[in-house]
């Protein structure tokens, strides 16, 4: 299996250093594409009924004995992994091999059997400006990419966004659409045989999944009610800390449909490694079914209405916390 | 057992001076580390990091020019494990006029069968924006009580500066997002 | 350059009077162990304590792996009754895991690594290198290792107190608020806490200490500048301690205080901000992270050199980039908080700043490997550890200039790949540093030689092991299994079960280790003043195996001219 992934991991590479990630954001900027193809791809999913999708094996999650980064499904992801695969990877290898060269052959040449006499060589300048430049160089190489990655990163949500608030508690995250009604889905982990049983990962799959369209630029608003959580969807190269009592914000974009797992990734107490993170990429028309069968409203129907149903839809952190009670708006399966 | 002073010639500085004067760096950055509390607030409102508003007076907030543009507000509301109150704003979003004030309203109520004083921490998103985004009246100024039952309307008054059209930063903003959580107060 | 050098005949030392004040020196049994003031007791003190420190630590972490070898949780259940709790409640177990990663991380940080290097190495050699009697504060020489081994009982004790889900502190070895605040009720935080207190201020102590006797101390005619880079390295590290611990101690007692006093420095409920705690927190921590491993330098620059029979390449250079290091650890915490919300300007500002640190630290490498160019290379034990040391400091080092973008760590932060990264650095870096300098001077300390086949045997063992324990640990961190798991998906299973392999494998080095130490100690031969041979030119090495009880109670001078000065 890794020796596969290792294979995989050259080819793409190869090709990852053809095709520059600018192009790869541009393509994913004009979403239409992407939700035409998926509205095909995502068969089951009549209108009405929202059927929790099979993920698919692979996509989304870790891979048995996988070595490499999981398959990148947002452009930030592309941007990132190509930077990481074609740029820092080939460099730190060649500067690990390097130094590895320069110890052996020392190692051989100087050994005492054949070089009795050690010099008494103890400066030379000229190395040691090359020495010192040289990395200067490399570093700035690298920071050039590495700042524009991270400008990309914060590039600010736009107009046509979605607002998706993720609560972290102790242990189970609360996902609310303030655009849509205001309601909250409280998502927890499945116990191992549920998941197995539905065909999904255990430890990963959940009972109720955060439900996002494809294409569309998702304004990510984390927030910690108790203690400091993460949130963080590695396929979807996206990681934000949920911090009590202070609001965090960054677009997180899905360019095709799929279940994209994740995990808590702050220390937060006992069951820490027990509260995983399910993102669930639908085709628009389909998360707005999703969206109307919660409860919900469209966000295009009533943006500042949304007020008036709060009595059914809002919900109160302090009443989240008592436990997998589900809520007025949460799904029961 | 020979002294020190017996054996090592006398150096230039006594031991006791450069002990000193390392216990004294020591000691400055202990001082240092609990001056970090307010001097981080400080900075914070300075430089708006981490999204820490602006607070100003009317007559600052009267100087201000209004412009013709428009940007969206989200009001974001929440409140702490345990804290017995209904807390939302009256609408999740507004849009507003650039430099002009513009009042948000947020409702809370408390449920419970006690009086309950609660005060408020904030901060908006996206963070570059908090040096921008100024407040000349909010409730989260003041710890609030709420007798039981007690339902109330909470005002803020604020305004997005003008300034925020012309800073690379944060020109391409689209939308700001004033976020508060309820605490029960430790001091009351 | 022979700066940092003496030759045995240069110096006027009188180890015929050695054996004659051995007599007279040294004090009965209870007051020489107990109330030491000599900081070559001292520093075995510390080694001892580090060595004990260390296999808990260790045992830990086997406890650790061996839950890890499989998914689910096989024997969590079981450790959480043995140390008196309720194994069948699964928050109790699971709270177990947090208590001993937490355990793990400070043990090894507080009270294996730095005992070791600092308390150790740096008690028994900085005074002897720069020609000094002893250490300038003897007393309070006592005290610091007395606070240490005070300071891990209060640790070993919280692990048998309420802390909150179930025993002792599982908030990790960071204490981030508020998970340590209002998220772990009960004394066994407390416990930790004051641990570090007293742990922080045996250091602070140690620093002064170290500070005044490297400032005031040397022999005549030893200059900064011919100081050995170990001791240079000891210095540096002593600055850091200064300067970081403080802040540390400031952090942690208004932990202290937001517990138990009603205070919220960190409490968002009264204004305060749990993310000033890991500025804090990161601001003495990035620099511990030198302060672990600067000493190692040290001690490998004086292996590589007495090795090759060669002065260290660019003394000045490795000299001024262990200081450059030192500031520049100063400047860049934030990389460790990359995830919590900061700015993009803060994001840009550190990893910017990270990666400076890649270039004196590319200055130390390659002026090793320059110094062992041209030389006349003999492979005894320390050397093999030394050159090992070289490439996987390298390896840990060039992940470092992954994680330091921002942009990438926003996929990694928090996974097994940053535990990759800091065990490559200081498990396989610090940890393989003083397994050099532990062979390199184990004779000299205790008077008997060692086997080198053993130590060679031990170190061939413990490359494959650790590399084997750590190398996967990267794919892992790559698929995105986060940090302080008990418990994973299938997926993880091949590399953590490798991983556990790899620890087993290290765990018969430590063995053979022991096996090594306590056969030398028993039957090994009688050590010479200078065992190394022509290359090993510092001033322990003009001393007897071991030193004198007291030694260069007439200084040696240190003649440029003799030396072959610059």
């Amino acid at each position: 299996m890794g020796i596969r992934r290792t294979v995989q991991y050259f080819a793409g590479a190869a090709t990852a250093l053809a095709v520059l990630p600018q192009a790869a954001l541009a393509a994913v900027a004009t979403t239409e594409a992407p939700v035409a193809e998926a509205t095909a791809a995502v068969a089951e999913a009549a209108t009405g009924g929202y059927v929790p999708m099979k993920p698919t094996p692979g996509k989304g999650m870790p891979v048995d004995g996988g070595i490499w980064f999981q398959d990148q499904y947002s452009p930030i992801g592309d941007y990132g992994s190509w930077m990481h695969d074609a740029l820092l990877m080939p460099l730190i290898t060649v500067i690990s091999l390097f130094v590895l060269l320069l110890l052996l052959w020392v190692m051989v040449r100087y050994r005492r059997g054949k070089n009795p006499v050690p010099s008494k060589t103890s400066h030379n300048t000229l190395i040691e400006v090359i020495w010192t430049g040289v990395p200067v160089l490399i570093l700035l190489g690298i920071a050039v990419p590495s700042i524009d990655l991270l400008a990309k990163q914060y590039e600010t949500a736009p107009k046509e966004a979605l607002t998706v608030k993720v609560n972290g508690y102790q242990w189970y995250w609360g996902y609310e659409y303030p655009d849509n009604g205001g309601f909250e889905v409280i998502s927890n982990m499945l116990p191992e045989e549920e998941a197995i049983a539905n065909g999904e990962p255990s430890h990963l799959a959940v009972d109720n999944r955060m439900v996002v369209p494809v294409g569309v630029p998702i304004r990510i608003q984390t927030m910690g009610m108790d203690v400091i959580h993460s949130f963080a969807v590695p396929s979807l190269w996206f990681k934000l800390d949920a911090v009590p009592g202070r609001l965090n914000e960054k677009v997180m974009l899905v360019k095709e449909p799929g279940v994209y797992y994740g995990q808590c990734s702050e220390l937060c107490g006992a069951r820490h490694g027990y509260m995983p993170i399910a993102v669930e990429a639908l085709p628009k028309e389909q998360f707005e079914a999703w969206v109307l069968e919660q409860g919900g409203e469209l966000k295009s129907a009533a943006p500042a209405a949304a007020a008036a149903p709060a009595a059914t839809a809002t919900e109160t952190p302090a009443e989240a916390t008592e436990g997998d009670a589900p809520a007025a708006a949460e799904t029961t399966a | 057992m020979n002294t020190l002073s017996e054996t090592a010639p006398q150096p230039a500085r006594s031991n006791g001076r450069v002990a000193l004067f390392a216990l004294s760096i020591a000691l400055g950055m202990l001082g240092l580390g609990y001056a970090s509390v307010p001097l981080y607030r400080i900075f914070c409102q300075v430089t708006g990091l981490n999204g820490t508003t602006q607070r100003v007076d009317a007559a600052q907030a009267n100087a201000v020019a209004v412009t013709d543009k428009q940007m969206s507000i989200r009001f974001d509301a929440n409140t702490a494990p345990g804290l017995a109150w209904d807390f939302k704003p009256e609408n999740p979003t507004e849009t507003v006029t650039i430099g002009a004030r513009d009042m948000a309203t947020f409702l809370a109520k408390n449920n419970s069968d006690k009086p309950i004083t609660g005060t408020a921490t904030f901060n908006v998103t996206p963070t570059q924006a908090g040096v921008y985004f100024s407040k000349v009246q909010c409730f989260c100024f003041t710890e609030q009580t709420l007798q039981p039952g007690e339902e109330v309307r909470m005002p803020v008054l604020f305004y997005v500066d003008p300034a925020i059209i012309d800073d690379p930063d944060t020109s391409d903003i689209e939308q700001i997002t004033l976020s508060y959580t309820f605490y029960e107060s430790k001091k009351g | 350059m022979m700066a940092t050098t003496a030759t045995p005949e240069t110096l006027p030392v009188h180890d015929d009077h050695a054996h004659a004040h051995d007599d007279h020196g040294a004090p009965p049994f209870f007051q020489r162990w107990f109330m030491s003031t000599n900081h070559k007791d001292i520093g075995t003190l510390y080694l001892i304590f580090a060595i004990m420190a260390g296999v808990i630590g260790g045992a830990v972490s086997g406890i650790m792996r061996a839950e890890l070898a499989a998914p689910g949780i096989q024997y969590l259940g079981w450790w959480t009754t043995f140390l008196g709790g309720d194994g069948a409640n699964f928050d109790e177990t699971l709270h177990l895991w947090n208590v001993l990663i937490s355990a793990h991380g400070l043990i090894m940080v507080f009270f294996m690594v730095m005992p070791a290097v600092i308390g150790g190495f740096g008690n028994w050699f900085v005074p002897i290198m720069i020609g000094a009697p002893d250490m300038a504060f003897p007393r309070m020489n006592n005290i610091s290792f007395w606070l240490t081994f005070f300071a891990f009982i209060s640790l070993m004790t919280s692990a048998f107190m309420p802390g909150g889900t179930g025993m002792g502190a599982g908030t990790g070895w960071t204490v981030y608020a508020p998970l340590s605040t209002y998220g772990s009720p009960g004394p066994a935080v407390d416990f930790a806490i004051f641990s570090l207190h007293l742990a922080g201020a045996a250091s602070i102590m140690g620093a002064i200490n170290f500070i005044t006797t490297i400032f005031n101390m040397r022999a005549p005619g030893m200059t900064l500048h011919k100081m050995p880079l170990f001791v240079w390295s000891v210095l540096v590290t002593a600055f850091l301690l200064l300067l970081a611990l403080p802040v540390l101690a400031a952090a942690i007692t208004m932990l202290l205080t937001d517990r138990n006093f009603g205070t919220t420095f960190f409490d968002p409920a009264g204004g305060g901000d749990p993310i000033l705690y890991q500025h804090l927190f990161w601001f003495f921590g990035h620099p511990e992270v030198y302060i672990m491993i600067l000493p190692g330098f040290g001690i490998i620059s004086q292996i590589v050199s007495t090795f090759s029979r060669k002065p260290v390449f660019g003394y000045l250079g490795m000299a001024y980039a262990m200081v450059a290091i030192g500031v520049v650890g100063f400047i860049v915490w934030a990389h460790h908080m990359y995830t919590v919300g900061l700015s993009v300007n803060e994001k840009m500002y550190f990893t910017a700043a990270t990666m400076v640190i890649a270039v004196p630290t590319g200055i130390k490498i390659f002026s090793w490997i320059a110094t062992m160019w041209g030389g006349s290379l003999e492979f005894k034990s320390p050397m093999w550890w030394a050159l090992g040391f070289i490439f996987l400091f390298t390896v840990g080092g060039v992940t470092g200039v992954v994680l330091a973008n921002g942009g990438i760590d926003d996929n990694l932060h928090d996974t097994y790949y940053v535990v990759a990264h800091f065990h490559y650095v200081l498990s396989l870096g610090a940890v393989t540093a003083l397994f050099a300098g532990w062979w390199y001077w184990f004779p000299k300390m205790f008077g008997k030689m060692h086997s080198e086949f053993l130590a060679k045997l031990q170190f061939v063992v413990f490359f494959i092991g650790v590399n084997t324990l750590f190398f996967p640990m990267h794919f892992l961190g790559m698929q995105g299994m986060p940090r302080r798991y008990p418990d994973y998906t299938p997926a993880f299973e091949l590399w953590n079960k490798v991983a556990t392999d790899g620890y087993m494998i290290m765990s018969v080095s430590i063995a053979i280790f022991f096996v090594n130490v306590f056969w030398s100690l028993a039957a090994g031969k009688k050590a010479a003043p200078n065992y190394w041979g022509e290359g090993a030119t510092t001033l322990e090495w003009t001393l007897t195996s071991p030193p004198p009880f007291h030694q260069f109670e007439t200084l040696p001078v240190i003649d440029d001219k003799a030396t072959g000065g610059h």
